[in-house]
């Protein structure tokens, strides 16, 4: 009976569990606003700026992603939850744009970092697919995503699922991309929760989700792989930290046991840090499933010490002398090991990140896996005991009516 | 293959007095033509183990191949996991019939040849398969191949049992539950290999590499198809030479016995199922967790997969004696069952070594086998053994089948940590039925769980208890001259049998039934 009853109290378990996994969207009293903007104070949309705000109780989150120059994404922390952001296009599309991006009252800010996705290489994966050992005779020539053309955001926002897609294609200088493109999808937050769609990370309500797209482009070579370069900022004397989280948890990515995350180095006089975070593990298909994954690898922080003229969100926020002000790191991730399939089998890739404020989000072992362990656990050692019990009530019983034979 | 050649070496050394026995009459046959000499035993021992040879190597194909498989036919791991189910499906029935078609359709001989043409033509289908790129004609062919390999193991150990009776059964048994353990442990260390080789001749991965990696592998089986037809061949001369009957499994199946079972035999059936759906399927996904989760390479991952069979070959003889000596089977079942549960939540939990928790898996699996099964026969009447066996194994196919797809469901929508979960839970359901089974056994006064000294006393009186019987039976027979004498061995080893207590094997007659591939894997 015991035992019957602890499993039906796990099958009840399992239906609440899918419950809680289908209520993720709603808000809680506490959870940041969020609102999109795009191109703030301008009418054209010839360039793409999109101002997302997340005003919480007493702060206010600013991100500012565009693809003026590099496709970049600012992130201001405000201790004001009525601070606001200045654009001035005119200097922020000249060639000086230092001072462009402000955001107002000037002391409420905190915080500010920035990530910039500044190149896409590809290379020959036919020997190894590890982007450190390939020769430099098997590189192609890299894509520098600043110089893409980037199609206008209108129509491609989305106010209600707090999204955007920033589509861009080859100019042509760079060899054919056919009719291929390069998309980042941006999805901003209200409340913590977890993806429904692979590789299901887990967000906090101070994160925003960037996922790479590149859909058709036509490879240079048979085995081409493919890899793309993130910048990191860090102001003041801090720097970033790349670390390797390895979780006996695979239960929302399957197989995937690894996650990665770039954070700002701990600091103890420093307000602040961010984060940008992602699994090692890129999909194949549109409706990502397991059998999709191609895993991806990351290579160790290089220092940055120059940067070109596609970074205007950055000098437009953080000032000229960014280099000075500023520390730059740069990493590569690889998408594709030696037991995956080319990218042109399937002419499709997506990767995702959270890039966000604070502690990077932590996992844990869901509601059923501990209900099912209890369970399991618990029954034979229950049994056990009432069993012993039974034993020993029964032996005290005096045995007189046994008699021995013989 | 260094164990086999020191125990052939052993036995020439024994068997090294020649023997006496040879027809006057005949002109004398060179040693390894004679089929009274130990040469030519020796030579029909070798042709029986490479016998199911092909079968074992090519049974864990998929398994050596499991992203190979995935990534070139474009299955998820459920359909990948069904290759494994298509194999158990015919052997849910099959168990019952294997025995029967052997004895009275067949014949061991063509027997053998049948079943080894359905292991090499499955085989061809599944290769035939890939090559055309249509995972359904590589289920059609493990289907096929299913029909083969289990019943090929039954006359594998019908075969044994006729040409060594009485003799070095035992060991002959021994030898072959190693040769299955070597080709398994080959193919999952070897096909990968093969399958780098092709693809380097055709210069690319695909669907087409796999097939002619799966066809290379599937030499194994025509290899084996030629030992049974030498087989089948030497039989035949032997029978002629000697005037010997031909092997049967004598087995017998009566379906309306499944009523009768005690309760006691349905936990045992609960705990078999329970704890072999827990290790195969595990088995059968493993390689991509320890590539996974522990950064193994592919090779490693192979070794590490197979180190269960690996561990088991040396080892079940060794806890076959253990148990024998010291009794107390329910007790080496629940070390046995708390074993395999550790070792799976190591493996779920921590990122410890995998080799320690693999190494207790295999320990923990060799003997279980060897506590477990038999059991049967001491909560069985002997003459429904040949139905409790065949149940087992029908049931114990059944939940394989339904069992490796689940798992490769959960595998795909949760992970391997779920996946290590669900297995975990159902050891702990075999764990259930076997605390039961000790209270069930200890409340019931049941034998189970006697100490082989309780169980030795209890078997004298038996014998005391039969001689005595007998000598009433041998004044009635002197009454009654006209009835038919029976064999008092026979009738000693049938009252013993009802007993439950355990008797050499070349004495049990059902010792065959014991023998399919599932059983003494």
């Amino acid at each position: 009976m015991l035992a019957a009853g602890s499993w039906t109290a796990l099958a009840l378990l399992w239906a609440a569990g899918g419950c809680v996994g289908r209520s993720a969207g709603y808000r809680r009293r506490g959870d940041p606003k969020v609102s999109l903007e795009y191109n703030p104070g301008w009418e054209s949309s010839a360039v793409n700026l999109l101002h997302t705000r997340a005003v919480g109780l007493n702060d206010t989150i600013h991100y500012i992603w565009s693809t003026i120059g590099a496709p970049t994404a600012l992130l201001v922390y405000t201790g004001s939850d009525s601070s606001t952001l200045h654009v001035n296009w005119t200097q922020l599309l000249s060639s000086s744009p230092a001072g462009a991006i402000r955001v107002e009252p000037a002391d409420s800010v905190l915080y500010s970092t920035a990530v910039v996705f500044t190149r896409l290489w590809e290379y020959d994966g036919t020997n190894t697919s590890d982007l450190s050992k390939v020769h430099a005779e098997h590189f192609y020539p890299s894509y520098h995503l600043a110089n893409f053309t980037w199609a206008s955001l209108e129509g491609q926002l989305n106010k209600t699922a707090l999204s955007a897609e920033f589509r861009g294609v080859s100019s042509g200088r760079e060899g054919t991309f056919w009719n291929g493109s390069i998309s980042f999808q941006v999805t901003a937050y209200e409340g913590g929760s977890r993806d429904g769609p692979l590789p299901r990370l887990l967000h906090s309500a101070n994160s925003s989700k960037v996922e790479f797209v590149m859909q058709g482009v036509a490879p240079r070579g048979n085995r081409s792989r493919f890899a793309l370069e993130i910048l990191a900022l860090e102001q003041g004397g801090r720097r970033k930290l790349l670390q390797s989280v390895r979780s006996i948890d695979d239960e929302y990515t399957p197989t995937i046991f690894e996650m990665a995350q770039l954070i700002s180095e701990p600091h103890n006089n420093s307000f602040g840090s961010s984060f940008l975070q992602w699994k090692t593990a890129a999909y194949s298909s549109q409706n990502p499933q397991r059998e999709d994954t191609v895993h991806c690898q990351y290579y160790p922080l290089q220092v940055v010490n120059t940067t070109g003229p596609e970074f205007s969100i950055l000098r437009a926020y953080f000032g000229e002398d960014l280099e000075r002000r500023c520390s730059l790191s740069a990493v590569n991730i690889s998408f594709g090991s030696e037991n995956n399939e080319a990218y042109e089998e399937k002419g499709y890739l997506s990767w995702s990140a959270l890039v966000g404020f604070g502690e990077p989000p932590r996992e844990g072992f869901s509601l059923l896996v501990i209900g099912i362990l209890a369970v399991a656990l618990g029954t034979p050692a229950v049994l056990l005991i009432v069993g012993t019990l039974v034993v020993l009530t029964r032996q005290e019983k005096p045995c007189s009516e046994y008699e021995p034979i013989n | 293959m260094v164990l086999l050649e020191e125990e052939e070496k052993a036995l020439l050394d024994e068997g090294s007095l020649p023997k006496e026995h040879g027809g006057p009459a005949r002109k004398p046959l060179p040693a390894v033509c004679d089929p009274q000499r130990l040469a030519h035993r020796l030579l029909v021992l070798a042709l029986m183990c490479f016998l199911g040879f092909g079968s074992y190597f090519c049974y864990d194909n998929p398994a050596a191949l499991q992203t190979q498989v995935q990534r070139d036919m474009k299955v998820n791991t459920a359909e990948f996991m069904a290759l494994y189910a298509w194999y158990s499906w015919p052997n849910v029935i099959l168990c019952f019939f294997g025995g029967f078609m052997i004895d009275r359709v067949f014949g061991i001989r063509w027997g053998t040849i049948i079943f080894s043409c359905f292991v090499c033509v499955g085989q061809v289908i599944f290769s035939m398969g890939a090559i055309c790129n249509a995972f359904w004609l590589m289920e059609v062919g493990r289907f096929v191949f299913g029909i083969g390999g289990e019943s090929l193991a039954v006359a594998q150990n019908t075969y044994a049992v006729s040409w060594f009776k009485g003799k070095e059964l035992n060991l002959v048994f021994g030898l072959q539950l190693s040769m299955a353990r070597i080709g398994s442990t080959v193919n999952m260390n070897i096909m990968g290999w093969v399958y780098w080789k092709v693809q380097d001749l055709l210069g690319s991965t695909g669907h087409t590499t796999l097939g002619i990696a799966l066809l290379i592998g599937g030499t194994t089986c025509i290899f084996s198809l030629v030992c049974a037809l030498l087989l089948a061949y030497l039989d035949k001369r032997a029978e002629k030479i000697l005037c010997k009957e031909q092997g049967k499994t004598g087995e017998v199946i009566k379906l309306t016995d499944v009523k009768d079972f005690s309760l006691p035999l349905w936990l045992i059936f609960i705990i078999c199922v329970c704890y072999y759906v827990a290790v195969f399927p595990f088995i059968g996904l493993g390689k991509v967790f320890f590539i996974e989760k522990f950064k193994f390479s592919s090779q490693e991952a192979s070794a590490i997969n197979s180190i269960v069979y690996v561990i088991s070959a040396p080892m079940s003889p060794v806890f076959g004696i253990l148990v024998d000596k010291v009794g107390r089977n329910i007790t080496w079942v629940i070390c046995a069952v708390v074993a395999t549960l550790t070792s799976h939540i190591m493996l779920a939990f921590t990122f410890w070594n995998p080799w320690v928790a693999m190494c207790l898996l295999g320990v923990a699996y060799s003997l279980l086998a060897c506590a477990l099964w038999p059991m049967v026969a001491f909560v069985v009447p002997e003459h429904q053994l040949g139905t409790a066996y065949g149940f087992m194994q029908s049931i114990q196919n059944l939940g394989l089948a339904i069992i490796a797809i689940a798992a490769g469901m959960i595998l795909d929508s949760r992970g391997y940590l779920f996946l290590e979960i669900f297995f975990s839970a159902c050891v702990c359901l075999a764990l259930i039925a076997v605390v039961m089974l000790y209270f069930v056994n200890l409340f019931r006064g049941g034998d189970l769980n006697w100490s082989a000294k309780k169980r030795e006393k209890f078997q004298k009186l038996a014998m005391a208890e039969a001689k005595r019987r007998e000598k009433i039976r041998r004044q009635n027979e002197d009454d009654l001259a006209k009835l038919q004498p029976k064999n008092d061995f026979s009738l000693r080893n049938r009252y013993l049998c009802r007993l439950g207590a355990q008797l050499p094997a070349n004495c049990v007659c059902h010792l065959s039934a014991l023998a399919h591939r599932s059983v003494l894997k």
